[in-house]
């Protein structure tokens, strides 16, 4: 099979061009609902009764059920199909995972990967609320690192509801960068 | 509770089937987290457990440990060293690192037979 590739092409002028600014807004194609929340509790055999039970929810404080804090990261990924989309033709492309500083960021990379998250909660995420992800690309640092020449982005995300109250703040480090001539990537 | 308490292990064992279950609800749906050749062609040995389902399992660690009353208040940064694959039996081990008030931070770890695959810092408030 053919090499693999992905990331928006550009310059590293292009790529230094975006830094400081907000590179993506994202508004979840979903409010959170019940059916979702046990769908990403299943493959984790994880059970928590916040994430299930209104009484249980009710009694720990909270107003209605809630979801798991790192579910963040979910409601802040776009559609990966809309019907303005259009159908899909034999051979088509799947949409990657909508990560701004990869796919919205020009730079003359081939690859990428994440080297470090982390993400910082502040109010619930409640059954019903509607999450809004702004994306900022904080900085750009070139390196040279065993799988290839590239650049460290760090990308900070913004996860709000509705009310515009602030749910958690992330910052992602991704690593974008070209393995050496005739060989494979390796992370 | 203090400095150098252990929280219980979590140990769960990554299958195809565990990775295609996870894609479909947290929505990363990267082919190197559910195809096993696009992600032997990016140098991976073999499909890989991607970034929301390693957090989510340390939330579910914190969780567990907190109940129902505790918060969590930050989770990471966390760095990953190698791939947690299809086929890997993973370990979560977790360790108290400081205790002020009712904060206390936290040292999560990954391990499976590649070594520590996984290492974060995390911090709760108990109830």
């Amino acid at each position: 099979m053919s090499e693999p590739s992905w990331g928006k092409w550009g310059t590293w002028e292009d790529a230094e061009s975006f830094v400081g600014k907000t590179v993506g807004v994202t508004r979840s194609p979903d409010a959170v609902e019940l059916g979702a929340i046990r769908r990403w509790l299943e493959p984790k055999e994880f059970d928590c009764a916040l994430h299930t039970d209104l009484s249980a929810a009710k009694a720990a404080g909270y107003r209605d059920i809630i979801a798991p804090n790192t579910m963040a990261f979910t409601y802040g990924i776009g559609p990966y199909w809309a019907p303005e989309d259009g159908l899909s033709k034999p051979g088509y492309e799947p949409r990657q995972i909508s990560i701004p500083v990869i796919f919205d960021v020009p730079a003359p990379c081939k690859l990428s990967f994440a080297t470090s998250v982390e993400i910082e909660f502040f109010d619930p995420i409640y059954v019903g609320d509607q999450i809004t992800c702004t994306s900022k690309l904080i900085s750009l640092v070139k390196k040279e690192l065993r799988v290839g020449a590239g650049a460290f982005f760090k990308q900070e995300d913004t996860y709000t509801n509705q009310d515009g109250g602030v749910v958690a703040i992330a910052h992602l480090d991704i690593f974008r960068f070209n393995p050496p001539e005739g060989k494979k990537s390796a992370s | 509770m203090k400095v150098g308490d252990t929280l219980p292990e979590i140990s769960i064992p990554i299958t195809l089937h565990r990775l295609v279950m996870e894609a479909g609800a947290n929505r990363d749906l990267s082919m190197i987290h559910h195809d096993t050749k696009i992600a032997q062609a990016t140098g991976a040995p073999d499909a890989y457990a991607n970034t929301f389902f390693l957090m989510g399992m340390f939330e579910r660690q914190l969780r567990e440990f907190i109940g129902v009353t505790g918060r969590i208040k930050k989770i990471g940064p966390m760095q990953m060293k190698t791939f947690n694959c299809v086929g890997d039996v993973l370990v979560f081990k977790a360790t108290i690192k400081d205790v002020v008030g009712n904060m206390v931070s936290i040292e999560q770890i990954v391990e499976s037979e590649r070594g520590v695959t996984t290492v974060c810092r995390s911090k709760v408030e108990v109830g």
